[in-house]
């Protein structure tokens, strides 16, 4: 029979089963000198409840033989009767009894209690890996030489399967502490409930570079930027958390130092029988993987990049020739042409038309991806840029359609803006709008959605009853390309990059895009928004006036040419212009137009000195935008400056429309593009002139 | 009225508005004169070009004075030319947008400001044919 020792130390003393002589110079237990036979001490050892075998020592060289069995060991002794085993060793117990400790065990209990002369316990587990059993051996005699042997024998089966369940529990336990204390990799740590740090590991450590001491027992919003802080980021981490059974978040986390690092952190509620404990935190270190990423996309970026700056320049490329070919176009069509001739000509001037589109969108698309794209700041009028794309599409309307507008009255008079790009996204809308709608209407709705001290915010949407879009299509409108590729095989059907750029144009002034059903049906809504600068309120006043007058004085004769003759008698004009050939010219054409007193200036300067003598005397000055000494614009700006209001005429042949909008924002009141046009110069004249007919000061 | 040859060369609707203040539709006074005054300018105006071939400012100066008098004739091509050469000038692309060197500049005002030579002596051709002046 095979058994495990598991304890062998001999053990102090018990408190002795007789407790009258408690005083013993050695360990061993003395025994009171009483005749063997007394009847107290036989029944001490038969009805004790511990199992006990009393055993003699007859010889110190032979095994002590059994005086005395307890009752109660017969309990475990199972069919061995007490009266066979007086006077016989301890053989005769244990031998052949597989649920009793081996007779060696007990042999060498007996040993070690006589040769140690203190009392020995020793445990014994059994073949079967699952039975205990405890043996303790008290030596018992006088002077330090032992006479008796008392053995006493426990089941302790129990017992230890308890004390093991409970090792196990402790290992385990201990095991997790290390595991988590000890990892590196992630920072993991308890919370209490009102999030005060608890425990701290060596990863929490490495992180955040707070020791275990710095950090338990402060607020782990400590590990917070101050924006989060401010916004409460940590407390409601932990709500969401209380909430929700967990809370994951991504974002900068501190550390000591002040660095920072890119974290993930989770965050879970810990309750121990539905009590609140606290909270787990567990944070990893992504500032790696952010760095891949932010590569990643750089580099996405830069190809990007690249593939812009392609289109770009592919497309300036592909339009110099295009031009070419246009032109030359142009003049065939002048030719005379038999009539397939002409068909296939127009065919050629229609397709060169839209090729030319797409590459000018191309143009736009990759300028703005670029980011070498800018919006001008000119002083603009929603109102006038809506009404004029819609003139223009009213032309072309189909029967049966119907174009709306409705214009909110608060609409700005003016505001800066760029009108070009303004009516770039009304244009795209309007050619769609009208593009899908066979029959309804096409609504032009413009409305002032929110006003600050500085900014308009205009509101523009373009409402058709046409075939609408299906379902799906709309995340994908405002993708470039996306149309291109579907429609490949359609001509005349746009690049797909109409949407894309007036999504860049809206966004760079400040607003926004997008598309939704029509409310009122089938059909379609596209609106946008735009954040627009407020102007001046002086130049406002200027430009409701300039508007009363017009409205105030209608024309008193029938043809614009007999109305300026009107008003060109009695006005002295100056015109201020460097080149001798355009003054010529203008002299010529003013003189035509019935202006018989015109004072030239040379250059800005000597404009200047004309116009600001005491008292003004011109009624008009037409001003040239480049001249040498001093330009159009800061002549104005001295004229201005020094009280004078004359009408200011500038004459650019930069005349791209916002910039000379821009000179009436510094202070001039009209512009005619050079080449100047003589049905224009008069319109604007007469615009001039009213003022002084009006009020003659 | 159509001036034979000067389909592109020319902006009929800005020539024919000098042609209209002539008085005279035989004599052609003003308009002749104002013509003939723009050859005497765009001559002068390139042999000042051609003397201040390396100074870019100056050049710039001259481009923009002779844009103006040919955009007020209608010579769109000279025009055309004389805003790029305000353009190279300013050490900017043909039309004014991007930035280039001055090296840059400085080689494509060469070409350039012949290119416009040779379109003014082209439209002067047509000019002169039309005001029966072939000398």
């Amino acid at each position: 029979m095979r058994e495990t020792t598991a304890s062998g130390a001999p053990l102090h003393p018990p408190p002795p089963v007789d407790s009258v002589h408690g005083h013993s110079a050695s360990s061993l237990v003395d025994l009171p000198s009483l005749p063997p036979a007394d009847d107290s001490t036989l029944d001490l050892f038969r009805y004790t409840p511990i199992p006990t075998i009393l055993l003699r020592i007859v010889e110190l060289d032979a095994l002590p033989v059994i005086c005395q069995v307890s009752e109660s060991l017969e309990a475990v002794s199972g069919a061995c009767r007490r009266e066979q085993l007086l006077g016989r060793t301890v053989d005769a117990f244990f031998d052949d009894n597989v649920n009793l400790p081996s007779v060696a065990s007990a042999h060498n209990a007996i040993r070690v209690a006589l040769d140690s002369k203190r009392p020995f316990q020793l445990e014994v587990v059994l073949a079967d890996g699952r039975t205990a059993w405890s043996i303790r051996a008290v030596p018992i005699g006088r002077h330090g030489s032992p006479q008796y042997i008392q053995m006493e024998l426990q089941n302790t089966t129990e017992e230890r399967h308890r004390q093991l369940q409970l090792e196990e529990r402790l290992y385990a336990n201990e095991t997790y502490r290390m595991l988590v204390e000890t990892v590196k990799d992630y920072a993991i740590f308890m919370l209490d409930p009102k999030g005060l740090v608890a425990t701290w590991n060596a990863g929490a450590q490495v992180f955040k570079g707070y020791t275990k001491d710095e950090i338990i027992g402060k607020h782990f919003s400590n590990f917070y930027g101050d924006e989060d802080r401010a916004n409460d980021k940590p407390g409601r981490e932990l709500r969401d958390a209380l909430r929700d059974g967990r809370c994951e978040d991504e974002g900068w986390r501190y550390r000591k130092d002040g660095s920072r690092f890119w974290a993930n952190v989770v965050i879970t509620p810990v309750y121990r029988e539905g009590t609140l404990l606290g909270f787990s935190k567990v944070t990893r270190d992504l500032s790696e993987r952010k760095a891949a990423e932010s590569q990643l996309i750089d580099a996405y970026e830069e190809a990007s990049k690249l593939k812009s700056e392609f289109l770009a320049n592919m497309s300036h490329e592909i339009r110099t020739p295009m031009h070419g070919m246009l032109s030359a176009l142009t003049l065939l069509l002048d030719t005379r042409l038999n009539p397939e001739q002409l068909e296939l000509a127009r065919v050629i001037e229609e397709s060169g038309e839209v090729l030319l589109q797409v590459i000018n969108d191309i143009l736009d698309y990759s300028k703005l991806a670029t980011g070498s794209f800018s919006i001008s700041h000119d002083i603009i009028s929603v109102a006038e840029i809506i009404q004029s794309v819609f003139r223009a599409h009213q032309k072309v309307c189909k029967s049966g359609l119907t174009l709306e507008t409705n214009l909110d009255p608060h609409l700005p008079q003016a505001a800066e803006g760029d009108s070009l790009r303004y009516r770039q996204i009304m244009q795209n809308f309007m050619s769609n709008a009208m593009k899908f709608t066979e029959s309804g209407y096409v609504r032009v709705n413009a409305t002032l959605k929110e006003e600050d001290d500085e900014f308009y915010t205009i509101l523009t949407e373009v409402v058709d009853t046409g075939i609408g879009l299906p379902a799906g299509a709309a995340s994908s409108l405002f993708t470039p390309f996306t149309q291109f590729e579907m429609n490949s095989t359609k001509r005349y059907k746009g690049t797909g990059l109409g949407l894309s750029i007036c999504k860049s144009l809206a966004e760079l002034m400040g607003g926004n895009i997008g598309y939704h059903p029509n409310p009122e049906g089938h059909g379609s809504t596209f609106w946008f928004t735009a954040r627009l600068k407020k102007v001046n309120q002086l130049r406002i006043a200027d430009a409701l006036q300039e508007k009363l007058e017009s409205l105030s004085a209608p024309s008193v004769t029938a043809s614009p040419f007999e109305d300026i003759k009107l008003a060109a008698t009695n006005t002295r004009i100056l015109l201020a212009e460097d080149n001798l050939i355009n003054q010529k010219v203008m002299l010529k054409m003013l003189a035509g137009l019935g202006f018989a007193n015109i004072d030239r200036a040379i250059d800005g300067r000597e404009a200047v000195t004309l116009a600001t003598k005491h008292p003004p005397p011109y009624d008009a000055i037409l001003m040239d935008i480049n001249m040498p000494m001093l330009d159009g614009v800061a002549a104005t700006r001295e004229i201005r400056s020094l009280g004078v209001h004359t009408p200011i005429i500038a004459m650019t042949a930069n005349a791209l429309k916002g910039q000379a909008e821009s000179y009436i924002a510094k202070g001039m009141t009209a512009y005619v593009a050079k080449p100047v046009d003589r049905k224009l110069l008069i319109k604007v004249l007469l615009k001039c002139l009213r003022g002084k007919t009006e009020s003659p000061s | 009225m159509a001036i034979p040859g000067a389909s592109d060369k020319l902006d009929a609707a800005t020539f024919e508005q000098i042609l209209e203040m002539d008085e005279d539709e035989e004599e052609r006074e003003f308009s002749k004169s104002i013509v003939y005054d723009f050859f005497g300018q765009a001559e002068s105006t390139f042999d000042k070009m051609d003397s201040s071939v390396k100074d870019l400012k100056t050049l710039s100066e001259l481009g923009h004075f002779l844009k103006g008098s040919s955009a007020t004739l209608g010579l769109t091509k000279v025009k055309d030319s004389c805003e790029k050469i305000q353009h190279y000038g300013q050490k900017k692309d043909e039309t004014g947008t991007k930035d280039i060197t001055e090296e840059e500049g400085l080689e494509k005002l060469k070409t350039t400001i012949e290119q416009a030579k040779t379109e003014f002596h082209d439209v002067e051709k047509v000019l002169k044919k039309f005001y029966n002046d072939e000398a």
